[in-house]
């Protein structure tokens, strides 16, 4: 299953200050060493001609997903969804299907905002008082690739 | 002529209707002439032989001794004697040829073809001319069989066997040895059960789940029974609590006792143990602990430690050293024991009695059960004997210590949707406001009345309420902590099993909260839980509706198989639910495996697992559990601990049993570890290992490779030091130790290039400094002697194994790699086993001694090669008594580890296998620190952090790329 995982979580020591939205003492403090922790994207219930398309799997994998769904799966329309970096490769991936389909398939795409969390843990835990958790905004598409009604 | 004696059975059992002797008899003394010779009439004796070790009656093929034949011709034959002697032979060669040899059944003298299953039992399948005989046959084996059988069963009747009080009687004593959990009924239907840690545990399903298991922990949900983990329970000031835990542990590897989230409650923690002020040497093991939440009317803190039950006689003995609590109390808190009066006086008698004394009072014990108190069922820690004690005190701190081990049901679910799971089996306990005064000991409708309560129980509610909502596990942040009461989920049993969905609302008020939820956690308030209470847990143990009841009620709803609506005042389970992070170290697949653990007062764990079976949960064995740690690249407790007590007892139980299972194989079908090179097969020598790279480095970098090479020296300049022990340059060696330092790891795992699993795309790293030789050389002095846990992935094909050897690849196979990328790595040439020959002459000449003139050659014994000409002797001890070789196995004082094959060696496996979740064979191992940094170092760029893996069983070398996750 190709579920929408966020290429990489990075357990990158950064030092304060980090602006974190809910908690403004940070500011205060020296320079602590966190740890950045992401948490996966919140996850919503999946259909059958969903494809969450990731940056792990091989491209022409994903392609010859959705060719499948289109054509044996006998699915009229199926979503492409793609999340930060993958918003490349979804666009590329519904590009290629209407190609390959000699311009049968058409294409409706649209854009949203997904909110992510980040935990921030400090690396001397018993100093500061919190570890403290941060939201931050990231752009996602999802195209629908679909045939026309005949009419 | 030999026979050996099952042979000989057999033979007389074939003999035994036939006519004894083929010889004719000389009656009288007719000697006539020479004719005494003759093939017929040689011995006058009729005799059968009665030793068996000569021949009787009829002997195939030509004799040895000559037999009967004589060695001269006879000169003349008397005619009527001689025709005589051949009509007897010939009347006992027709006797013979109609008796049937074999087996006495009749079908005997059936030819093969016409011989049908199961003739013996139904005579019937027998052709009619037998079929008397059969019949007869029959009869008088019947009438023989129950005679004996009666004998043999003195036991009483399978009705009487399982009525119920005898029944648990049984359970009672068969659980005396290794404690069975609650769900042990359930397991031992379904599992493969071992007896491990003093508990019968389930191992692995019968049935066929490997994959479907892996599904479920990626996808829907997994259930273990996690309930033989022993917790302990620590009450005291918080300021006393914390002084006194803080030596049992290090900042340097992470959060501890006193992480300010975990000290409030919120969170639950986990945290390596050691033994009090013994850091960075003696860890004990990995623990998980769970303070309770401050509240006002309490002023002591309590906390519960989770531990496993192979470290907890070690961890309990530390916990009374640190918190100077030596007396022990002995009353004062209701041990399982004395809730169930009872269950003492039954097992009393045989406790202390052998296997002899068991079956006489046996007599007796069922005659005094038959006037006695009915047998209970055991109900948390049967096998601990009412002296035993389980609180410790301390006078001057004022801390107290309790041992809660089987008080409390631990159930792990892991995976997304065990929300879902939790959410649809569980209901929020409904308010009971009917006083009965009947009952007023129940603990429910006493908490009904306090207003506080019921706000708090309403707040945790609405939290579990928004937790329904939540699609999966891994969004809330890691170890949260709900405390709740719930209703009797037998009530709410549906009649078929379902798969438990999620139901994911989209109303904009309800987000808000989920939001707020996911983002700060279950508010501190909401982590308060009844559980804390033993008198509660005590009340609602006690308290609690039987099956039997519960089908009463059932049967008397007016609709058939519609659900029971009303609870009965004892139907409430005060239970917290505790998050468990999934995977949270490494790059990818990140919260892989979270889950819910959910706490249970004992006695309620069959009421809860069969609903939650129910909820189309898959249920995993313990090699699940160990599978889900290995996917998690988390290192599983005794398994990979290889410092800690436990872990080296383990590793010694595998080792036996490797070895063993090896030794059950015909010699011709064993692999030849020698042949392959691999000195350490079932174990790995992990002292030795570190030891070796340590005067690897003490010698100098500078020649880096050719100093590798030449550790065989090395092993000599060692053991003429541990001989001596008088090299007074360093320090001597210590034992080795994981390196556990966040810092460190952090550092080393920089220095690794992280990329994502199959080695394709590298990961950000933040700024480190950079790999040189000052800097590596201060890693080493401060951490000497020390071992790394590391993830390697193949690059192309392969499945690593258990023991898997860890290699440096040379420059050449580098230039392979570069080359073509998905190439296969290079091949160990095929080692000489030495030991061979020496096995195969102490099978020839068992008695002579073991020194052979082939040993005597170099009596140096110490001869070493270097392993660039790996078809070499090693050393050899000379005084290596040949009794104990395995032909296969390296003699017990292994040569140079590290140099012993064509590449280096590094370190070891412990969990190799495909992962299902990487697409890759992964493996998990630990590699030597200071191996680690020296090759690092030497490597160009681009390929820093390849290695090699190789089995035990092959020859062939597979490219990995290391990873450290910290």
């Amino acid at each position: 299953m190709t579920d929408q995982r966020t290429p990489g979580m990075s357990t990158v020591p950064q030092t304060a200050p980090v602006l974190t939205d809910s908690t403004s003492l940070a500011v205060e403090m020296d320079p602590v060493e966190y740890t950045l922790r992401k948490r996966l994207p919140r996850k919503l219930p999946k259909r059958r001609n969903d494809v969450y398309v990731n940056m792990k799997t091989d491209f022409r994998a994903q392609l010859a997903r959705c060719q499948k769904l289109l054509e044996g799966g006998g699915h009229r329309e199926i979503c492409v969804h793609g999340l930060g970096l993958a918003i490349n490769r979804a666009i590329n991936i519904a590009l290629q299907l209407q190609a390959s389909s000699q311009g049968v398939l058409q294409l409706a795409a649209n854009t949203s905002t997904v909110e992510l969390v980040d935990d921030l843990e400090p690396e001397d835990p018993d100093e500061a008082s919190e570890p403290m958790t941060r939201t931050r905004n990231n752009s996602a598409i999802h195209i629908k690739v679909f045939y026309p009604d005949p009419q | 002529m030999k026979m050996s004696a099952a042979k000989v059975k057999m033979r007389g059992k074939k003999m035994r209707n036939q006519p004894s002797s083929v010889q004719y008899v000389e009656s009288s003394t007719q000697n006539g002439g020479g004719g005494d010779e003759g093939p017929s009439s040689i011995h006058p004796s009729t005799k059968r032989p009665t030793n068996t070790n000569q021949r009787g009656g009829w002997v195939r093929g030509h004799q040895k001794d000559g037999g009967g034949y004589s060695r001269e011709m006879p000169k003349y034959i008397t005619a009527g004697a001689f025709a005589r002697a051949r009509a007897a032979e010939v009347n006992t060669m027709l006797k013979a040829v109609t008796k049937t040899t074999g087996s006495c059944h009749v079908f005997g003298a059936l030819p093969k073809h016409m011989r049908r299953r199961a003739m013996s039992h139904n005579t019937k399948r027998l052709p009619c001319r037998l079929r008397e005989v059969a019949n007869r046959m029959r009869e008088k084996s019947l009438q023989a069989g129950p005679k004996k059988k009666k004998e043999q069963a003195k036991s009483k009747s399978r009705k009487a066997r399982r009525r119920h009080g005898n029944l648990l009687m049984e359970f009672n004593r068969r659980q005396r040895k290794n404690v069975w959990l609650e769900t042990h009924i359930w397991h031992a239907k379904r599992f493969h059960m071992v007896k491990k840690w003093g508990y019968c545990l389930g191992n692995r399903p019968t049935y066929k789940c490997y994959r479907s298991c892996h599904r479920a922990m990626s996808s829907h949900c997994l259930l273990q029974d996690l309930s033989y983990y022993c917790c302990i329970e620590l009450q005291g000031e918080e300021n006393k609590l914390l002084a006194s835990l803080s030596e049992l542990t290090s900042k340097e590897t992470g959060p501890t006792f006193a992480a300010a989230l975990c000290l409030s409650g919120r969170r639950q923690g986990s945290v390596v143990v050691y033994r009090a002020g013994q850091y960075p040497a003696q860890p004990l093991g990995p623990v998980t602990f769970l303070w309770r939440p401050r509240s006002q009317d309490l002023t002591n803190r309590q906390l519960w430690i989770w531990a496993h039950p192979t470290i907890k006689q070690d961890l309990l003995l530390e916990l009374q050293k640190v918190c100077q609590c030596c007396d022990a109390v002995v009353h004062p808190v209701v041990t399982p024991a004395e809730v169930f009066p009872s269950l003492q006086l039954e097992p009393k008698p045989e406790k202390n009695s052998d296997g002899k004394k068991i079956t006489k009072t046996k007599r007796k014990l069922k005659f005094k059960d038959a006037n006695g108190p009915p047998a209970k069922k055991v109900l948390g820690d049967g096998t601990r004997s009412p002296n035993i004690p389980v609180t410790w005190k301390s006078s001057s701190k004022g801390i107290v210590i309790n041992d809660l081990t089987m008080e409390i049901v631990r159930y792990r679910l892991i995976g997304p949707q065990s929300c879902s799971v939790l959410a649809e089996t569980m209901e929020a306990a409904t308010v009971c406001n009917e006083i009965n005064e009947s009952k007023p000991s129940l603990w429910w409708p006493e908490q009904c009345r306090s207003k506080n309560k019921m706000n708090l129980h309403q707040q945790q509610t609405h939290v579990f309420n928004i937790l329904k909502g939540i699609f999966s596990t891994g969004e809330l942040p890691s170890g949260t902590v709900l405390g709740l009461t719930v209703d009797d989920p037998r009530l709410t049993l549906p009649t078929k099993k379902v798969k438990a969905l999620p139901c994911v609302k989209h109303a904009q008020e309800v987000d808000e909260e989920r939001r707020e939820l996911i983002l700060q956690g279950v508010p501190e308030l909401c982590c308060q839980s009844n559980l804390w209470e033993q008198s509660v847990r005590n009340n609602v143990t006690d308290n609690k509706t039987s099956e039997q009841e519960l089908n009463r009620m059932r049967n008397e709803v007016l609709v058939p198989g519609s659900r029971l609506s009303l609870t009965p005042p004892q139907g409430r389970v005060p239970i917290l639910l505790v998050q468990q992070p999934g995977k949270q170290v490494g790059n990818e697949m990140s919260s892989w495996g979270a889950g819910w653990d959910l706490l249970l007062p004992k006695g309620w764990g069959m009421a809860f697992w069969v609903p939650l079976v129910y909820r189309g949960v898959r249920i995993g064995g313990l090699n699940m559990g160990v599978k889900h740690s290995q996917n998690k690249g988390a290192p599983h407790f005794p398994h990979d601990y290889p410092d800690c007590p436990s872990g080296v007892r383990f590793q010694e139980e595998q080792e036996a049993e490797l070895l063993a299972k090896f030794k059950r194989r015909p010699p011709a079908k064993r692999t030849n570890y020698i042949k392959h090179g691999c000195l350490a097969p079932f174990g790995c020598p992990w002292q030795q290992l570190s030891e070796e790279w340590e005067l690897i480095s003490r010698e100098g970098g500078e020649e880096g490779r050719r100093d590798c090479q030449s550790t065989a020296e090395a092993d000599a300049v060692m053991e003429e030091m541990t001989s001596c022990g008088e090299i007074a340059e360093t320090k001597p060696l210590s034992r080795f130790i994981v390196l556990r330092n966040r810092k460190s790891l952090r550092l080393l795992s920089g220095w690794c290039r992280p990329t994502t699993s199959k080695g394709q795309k590298s990961c950000r790293v933040g700024e480190l400094p950079p790999l040189d030789s000052s800097a590596m050389t201060g890693f080493l002095t401060a951490h000497r002697m020390s071992l790394v846990w590391v993830r390697l992935s193949l690059l192309c094909k392969g499945k690593p194994e258990l023991h898997a050897m860890v290699c440096v690849p040379t420059a050449e196979d580098l230039k392979l790699l570069k080359k073509k990328r998905g190439s296969c790595g290079p091949q160990e040439p095929l080692h000489r086993d030495y030991f061979k020959s020496r096995v195969r002459r102490r099978k020839k000449e068992p008695k002579k001694a073991a020194e052979s003139s082939w040993c005597s050659d170099n009596t140096q014994g110490k001869e070493s090669v270097f392993s660039s000409e790996p078809n070499s002797i090693t050393t050899v001890d000379p005084k290596s008594s040949s009794s104990d070789i395995i032909l296969g196995l390296w003699p017990d004082p292994l040569p140079s580890i590290t140099s012993h094959c064509s590449r280096v060696t590094l370190g070891w496996v412990t969990q190799g296998d495909f992962s299902l979740s990487a697409g890759c064979g992964e493996a998990l191992g630990f590699i030597s620190v200071t191996a680690l940094l020296k090759t690092l170092f030497n490597q160009p760029m681009e390929h820093r952090g390849v290695f090699l893996l190789r089995n035990p069983t092959s020859l062939h070398y597979r490219f990995a790329k290391i990873n450290i996750e910290v």
